[in-house]
């Protein structure tokens, strides 16, 4: 392949992968802007959310889309499960607490998943003909450019979600200030229930996009672990900066394995992002969209 | 002259022989009955009693500690009192979370005016109509607001930490204004405000209780308070140690001295 043409297929491609990896950075982001929490179980949601997807599938039988709303409905109950069981109750525990709920419930779910799901295969079948489409002269691989577009649609659907409906207004309040947010008669646990709910709604999408994508269930716990570099470059506090904070890291990814890769034997392109992680913690702490915690007093 | 605690309004300090004044004829909006709230182990309201009749304006003044800023909170949810009762259309709000207290239309403006920094000025009052179920009153609501406050339209796309310290304080107000308060607390409104402005935000109060809103108004500015009160309590290391109609307080030698600089 020529230069510039590989070069533009590296890009495209990686932009394709950001596209999904950016649904899962939201999913990630919600959670934190609404409670401070990090979940450390991303990928064993989105695991769980394609298992469902898949579940749906070979073990009932459901066409895509009856698959997907399945997903959604299972994915949705484990949200509002975890959020009555768990998370009420340590409602004024300490940031710290929280987390490690999220690592143990990671844990769980992937036990559980290997439990429940014994024996239906995990992998989603793709709707689409595998050949290449050549766009401009560029290949371009058609279940990804569909899995991003529709990554694409969710990520416009959410903004719109956020600044045009009265629950979206009400979780960007409780994202920038709780105490107020209880001020004006916003009922925090019920608005917490569907941040999760949001979460679950999201690793069924990001799930089943990236099998469509990637072609099996390889590696989507992986996609989890996408989440930090990600939210680093763009700043937690950031929706805008995580967009493309995961358009670039798809994009370092795709151009560091095709130019890099093969010089040093392969695998570097897991790697990259995480050293520019590294190299943006050091240069600005609050990633580079991200605003220094500094209060009016 | 003793200035311990006397309970329930209609009771002025007595003094020279004065009479009674007769008690507020309108039915009691909230009632406050022995009241104890602490931060741990420091006593910051130790019995405290009173009432609100309904579209009055009542005030509490004290020296800063007194226990004016916890009463609040603790009639608006924030914090829990361990003992005693709030009582408000005969209902005990003591133990209900905070969102379903101002579902009841009780809004608490606090010290501080508690904005949301980086939401524009509209986004902060449309916030403000948020418990009011239903869009069908918002439009109109933020109208009246907005013709009452011309400057929160001139500024309504810009975010609301941006704005001065008075035009947060009018915008704390006018948000407490959305959700259509039955009863309205003012943690000292007048704070770090100039003169000016501070007589604009008096100016509104009379307007709210025509409207039938109720105002308990906490202030260090026990004067402007006191002029635009019905009745008033004074507040002393969390106790209640005058009450009585705000007028004759004004005039009162004890709280001349105390809170009004005279003597």
């Amino acid at each position: 392949m020529p230069d510039m043409v590989f070069l533009a297929f590296l890009v495209v491609d990686g932009a394709l992968a950001g596209a999904i990896y950016a649904l899962v950075a939201l999913a990630f982001v919600v959670v934190y802007k609404a409670s401070r929490m990090i979940n450390f179980a991303m990928g064993e949601w989105i695991m769980l959310g394609s298992r469902m997807v898949a579940a749906g599938m070979h073990a009932f039988g459901l066409g895509l889309g009856g698959a997907l709303g399945f997903g959604c409905v299972g994915m949705v109950a484990v949200a509002m499960a975890f959020n009555r069981v768990v998370l009420r109750r340590l409602f004024s525990r300490s940031l710290l607490s929280l987390i490690m709920v999220t690592i143990g419930l990671g844990i769980f779910m992937r036990g559980s998943a290997a439990l429940v799901f014994a024996g239906i295969p995990g992998g989603i079948a793709r709707p689409l003909p595998l050949d290449p489409v050549v766009i401009q002269g560029v290949p371009v691989s058609p279940d990804k450019l569909v899995a991003a577009a529709i990554a694409g649609a969710c990520i416009a659907a959410l903004s719109w979600f956020f600044h045009g409906s009265r629950t979206g207004l009400a979780l960007r309040a409780i994202a920038s200030d709780q105490q107020v947010a209880m001020a004006v008669g916003i009922d925090l646990q019920r608005h917490f229930a569907i941040t999760w709910a949001l979460v679950g709604v999201l690793s069924v999408l990001s799930g089943t996009l990236w099998s469509f994508a990637s072609g099996g269930g390889f590696g989507l716990e992986l996609l989890g672990l996408k989440v930090f570099p990600i939210v680093i470059v763009g700043g937690l506090d950031s929706l805008p900066g995580t967009i493309v904070g995961a358009f670039a890291v798809g994009i370092l990814e795709s151009l560091t394995a095709g130019y890099i890769d093969p010089l040093v034997g392969g695998g570097f392109s897991h790697v990259a992002s995480y050293v520019v992680l590294i190299a943006t913690l050091c240069v600005r702490p609050y990633g580079l969209f991200g605003r220094p915690d500094i209060e009016r007093v | 002259m003793d200035l311990r605690g006397r309970r329930g309004p209609g009771q002025a300090g007595k003094q020279q022989g004065e009479d009674c004044p007769p008690k507020p004829p309108t039915a009691a909006l909230l009632e406050v009955d022995d009241l104890h709230v602490s931060y741990g182990r420091i006593r910051a309201v130790q019995g405290v009693s009173l009432m609100v009749p309904d579209a009055a304006v009542v005030a509490l003044i004290g020296a800063n500690g007194a226990g004016k800023s916890t009463l609040l909170r603790a009639i608006s949810g924030i914090v829990r009192p361990h003992r005693g009762a709030v009582r408000y259309l005969g209902e005990d709000l003591v133990g209900l979370p905070v969102h379903r207290i101002v579902r009841r239309r009780v809004i608490h403006v606090p010290e501080g005016r508690g904005m949301l920094a980086r939401m524009t000025v509209l986004e902060n009052l449309r916030l403000g109509g948020f418990a009011l179920k239903g869009a069908a009153h918002g439009k109109s609501d933020l109208e009246r607001v907005f013709a009452l406050f011309p400057v929160l339209r001139e500024r309504r796309g810009q975010l609301a930490g941006s704005l001065s310290g008075g035009e947060q304080q009018i915008l704390a107000i006018a948000r407490a204004m959305m959700a259509r308060p039955r009863l309205l607390m003012l943690d000292e409104p007048s704070l770090g405000l100039a003169p000016l402005l501070v007589r604009e935000i008096f100016r509104i109060i009379p307007r709210l209780t025509a409207e039938g809103t109720a105002v308990l108004l906490v202030e260090q500015n026990a004067r402007m308070a006191l002029q635009c009160a019905a009745h008033a309590y004074v507040l002393q290391t969390g106790r209640v140690v005058l009450s009585g109609r705000a007028a004759d307080l004004l005039v009162a030698p004890e709280v001349q001295r105390a809170y009004l600089g005279a003597g």
